[in-house]
């Protein structure tokens, strides 16, 4: 037994903006964008957001994982709640025991990798989720730049896929870029004096101080994980002598930048690629700079394939529309009519009551007649006996769509409104939203799998609530 | 043993308003319009009712709750006035009222007002609602049209029918209820439609286009009822008599468990069943003259055909092209425009059929009569597919 990285996961959202669709809308103003007109980014759903990504996130990195999780911290700066707890409903949804300590970690892009530096000395366990939707002005350089997306690692005693073996911390007040808590966009400085006095000069004392305590040389570093601009990899490899292919993907060119998710994507997918006894360096930046060396074992090798971004990133549906980007992340307006006006005030009271029937789908099987059903009932639907109910979740259930329609009437933020009859396991049954479907794609005897997303907004109240809905299997 | 309602109840008269958007009139004014109607056909003083129900769906978006829109329209002398609402079964619920009060013997003249005010708020279609329940917090914000199109996805998948068949045979069933609003002075759309029309509208909820769907109309209708005997002791010879009304609402089958496979209406078949039963009736494709059912969106009346045993399970796109339940058919189907083009103002519907059948069975239905029907057929069907009340009730015509 011993500690360090037991697992890990990420998600990317399906939809990707070219950035040569977004140059083509705003270049008229902002020409000076052609030189970031390449590739694309990821973007989340109207449906999805920082806790939505991190449950996904969690899923991939959780499967085929036993044990309990008694901490789960959710690291990003764009938090949908201030005050309430945003790692409480992801554990909900992630059907965790809810004997454990949620975490909100917040205020740095480096969010997740301190915990990985503090994860380093205390040996904690727990599961480390790095999850940011950061809202974009159109036409600034970090519409181009940014993509939204969430990274896992599960830490802990047992059989790590990677060991810790040092970290260094710095603190420097150096503003490269800040968000005050009553805006909505970054404010950027200027990017050549942010790589000279910032990246050059903190990120080599970091690593090479957590390279120093590990008794290793910075030459014998195998991978380097540093986010967040890929020319600036390239130049700082040959700053600390090594080769530039050392530094893992930023995946710019296919995501873009996931703000404090980036370090945990990026490092979920550099041990996709990974071979066991390698030294992964790594790096988060951002008033300072952390710096965590691991080593791969050889549990990497055993490890089950098929988890981090990769999976999700070769799933993708294109997003040419430029207003409709903006519209799905509501930075523009559309009168979507007299239907988008309902009130969708929620129930809290109701809510919960009904909270893990909701948030972990609990439905209930009868112990009579073995009935699965959604939601759970006091008399079982199927034999009518009483109080049999166990509750089970249905979150993992892969269903097979019974009947669905595409409505244009029905208020969507993006139409139109696909739902249907799903059917499960056990003679469950269940009318639900669907999700990430384009028009023309469902059919009835579809499989799908449900992820967790935005139910509904309720603006007058600043409240969101979230469900379970139907989407495309993974390949 | 309880032997039914068979012939216990005599309609002795019904109004009915003109359909539509009534711009014009509030729900009071409904209400009057059609119980004038009624009265003056029934011939009995206003005071000579004792007991009164009140249909209504949309409460505050409509007329308000409780017993007070009704009774205060009508300036009733303080008899006892219920209001009932069960989804699209309302109407019916509302007469269903009055009528078992009649057969209990606790009073003698009983009225049912059903009434519907959509047009004040401000939808196209049906209105939202507020939300706050435990369903908000898990069901599709789902529209009706939404809800009857996967009838259509899950015939189709059970029958593996052409789906251009099957549009046809739904833009049959449009045409049909337009020709036959046509001809209905009090109806909301009375403007013929043609198939390739119905065939290519826009599209509403796939594969529902807007022809393949109800129109939203103000209205109100109702029935005044008694007993066998006392319209015996009126004087009336040829009555019109309710020969069955049963309901059969959902328990939550069809939306919790796959027993269901969403291609047919299963409270319908149930509530049919029960009514052939307790109207005697054996083989309704032979007895029955004709029906007003709950076509809310075409397919819904296509797949209903089905359920009341109007034609063989996977054999209504055949009998629906056939002409089955054309004007001229074997089993006509919404000789009045039906819900498709009389319209279908919520709390009003039921009663609309009910009015319908009356003066059929009377031979008073002017343009549209069709050749001495004895009995007919009205079905509701409220709320979605997945779940929902179903009422159906026989009307015949009944020797004293």
């Amino acid at each position: 037994m011993s500690y360090g990285i037991l697992s890990f996961g990420a998600y990317v959202p399906a939809l990707r903006l070219s950035r040569g669709a977004v140059l083509e809308a705003v270049g008229w103003a902002v020409p000076g964008l052609r030189g970031l007109a390449a590739g694309e980014r990821a973007v989340a759903n109207w449906d999805e957001d920082t806790i939505t990504m991190a449950v996904e996130a969690g899923r991939d990195c959780l499967a085929g994982m036993d044990g309990p999780v008694g901490h789960l911290a959710l690291a990003s700066t764009t938090l949908p709640f201030t005050d309430r707890s945003n790692s409480g409903l992801v554990a909900d949804a992630l059907v965790l025991d809810n004997h454990l300590v949620t975490e909100d970690l917040a205020g740095s892009r480096r969010a997740a990798t301190s915990a990985l530096a503090r994860a380093a000395h205390n040996q904690g366990a727990m599961l480390l989720l790095a999850s940011d939707c950061r809202e974009t002005r159109p036409g600034s350089n970090q519409e181009m730049l940014y993509g939204h997306g969430a990274g896992a690692v599960l830490l802990g005693e047992g059989k790590p896929i990677a060991e810790f073996l040092a970290s260094a911390s710095i603190h420097e007040d150096l503003v490269d870029q800040y968000r005050s808590a009553d805006t909505d966009y970054d404010y950027a400085l200027e990017e050549r004096w942010v790589r000279e006095e910032g990246y050059f000069k903190i990120v080599p004392s970091v690593i090479e101080q957590a390279a120093r305590e590990a008794g290793i040389a910075v030459a014998d570093i195998d991978r380097v994980v540093l986010h967040g601009s890929t020319s600036v990899a390239r130049a700082l490899a040959k700053r600390l002598g090594l080769a530039a292919d050392r530094f893992t993907s930023d995946l710019m060119a296919e995501c873009g930048d996931c703000g404090a998710a980036q370090p945990l994507v990026m490092l979920a997918h550099t041990l996709e690629q990974a071979t066991p006894d390698q030294y992964v360096m790594v790096v988060g930046f951002g008033q300072g700079a952390d710096a965590v060396l691991l080593r791969t074992t050889p549990a990497l090798s055993a490890m089950k394939t098929g988890r981090g971004p990769s999976r999700y990133l070769a799933r993708k549906r294109e997003l040419t529309n430029y207003t409709k980007f903006l519209s799905l992340r509501n930075q523009i307006s559309i009168d979507f009519g007299l239907r988008s006006e309902r009130d969708n005030r929620t129930a809290l009271s109701a809510f919960y009551r009904k909270r893990r029937d909701i948030t972990s789908m609990l439905g209930g099987r009868c112990r009579e007649c073995n009935t699965l059903q959604f939601p759970r009932s006091l008399v079982c639907v199927k034999c009518g006996a009483s109080d049999t109910q166990q509750p089970e979740s249905l979150a993992g259930l892969t269903g097979r769509v019974k009947s669905f329609t595409e409505d244009w009437l029905a208020y969507t933020p993006s139409p139109p409104y696909v739902y249907g009859n799903v059917e499960f396991a056990d003679g469950a049954n269940i009318m639900l939203e669907f999700t990430d479907f384009a028009p023309g794609e469902v059919k009835v005897g579809d499989p799908v799998r449900l992820v967790f997303r935005i139910k509904d907004f309720d603006p007058k109240r600043n409240f969101r609530r979230y469900f379970w809905k139907p989407a495309p299997v993974m390949d | 043993m309880a032997k039914g309602i068979k012939d216990k109840v005599a309609i002795i008269g019904m109004g009915c308003t003109r359909f539509g958007e009534r711009w014009d009139c509030g729900p009071e004014e409904l209400i009057v319009e059609a119980f004038r109607e009624a009265l003056a056909d029934a011939g009995v003083d206003r005071n000579d009712i004792e007991m009164a129900w009140l249909g209504l769906f949309f409460q505050e978006q409509s007329a308000g709750k409780s017993a007070l829109p009704l009774s205060m329209s009508l300036r009733l002398p303080n008899i006892p006035v219920t209001r009932v609402e069960n989804m699209c079964a309302t109407g019916t619920e509302a007469l269903r009222g009055a009528v078992y009060a009649v057969a209990a013997g606790a009073c003698d003249i009983a009225l049912a007002v059903g009434v519907e005010k959509l047009k004040d708020t401000g939808y196209p279609g049906l209105p939202e609602r507020s939300k706050g329940t435990f369903d908000d917090l898990w069901l599709p914000n789902a529209t009706a049209p939404g809800a009857f199109a996967q009838l259509a996805s899950a015939y189709q998948a059970r029958h593996q029918c052409n789906p251009t068949d099957m549009k046809r045979a739904m833009a049959h069933i449009s045409v049909k209820s337009h020709a036959n609003g046509a001809l209905n002075p009090k109806a909301h759309l009375r403007r013929e439609i043609t198939e390739e029309q119905a065939m290519n509208a826009p599209m509403i909820a796939a594969p529902l286009g807007l022809y393949d769907c109800c129109g939203v109309s103000d209205g109100a209708a109702c029935a005044i009822v008694t007993s066998v005997e006392k319209a015996r002791e009126m004087g009336i010879k040829d009555m019109v008599t309710v020969k069955a009304m049963q309901l059969a609402p959902s328990n939550g089958l069809e939306m919790s468990n796959n027993a269901w496979d969403g291609s047919y209406l299963l409270t319908t078949r149930i509530a049919a069943e029960r009514a052939y039963k307790e109207a005697g009736i054996s083989d309704p494709r032979k007895e029955l003259d004709m029906t007003e059912v709950h076509d809310c969106f075409s397919v819904t009346e296509l797949v209903v055909m089905e359920d009341l045993g109007l034609c063989p399970e996977g054999g209504a796109i055949k009998a629906v092209l056939d002409g089955e339940f054309d004007r001229d058919g074997n089993v006509p189907c919404q000789i009045d425009g039906g819900l498709k083009c009389f319209g279908h103002p919520i709390g009003a519907s039921g009663l609309r059929m009910a009015y319908e059948m009356y003066l059929q069975l009377l031979g008073r239905a002017g343009e549209r009569q069709l050749a001495s029907p004895s009995l007919g057929l009205t079905h509701n069907l409220g709320g979605h597919p997945f779940r929902n009340v179903a009422s159906v009730s026989v009307f015949g015509l009944h020797s004293a």
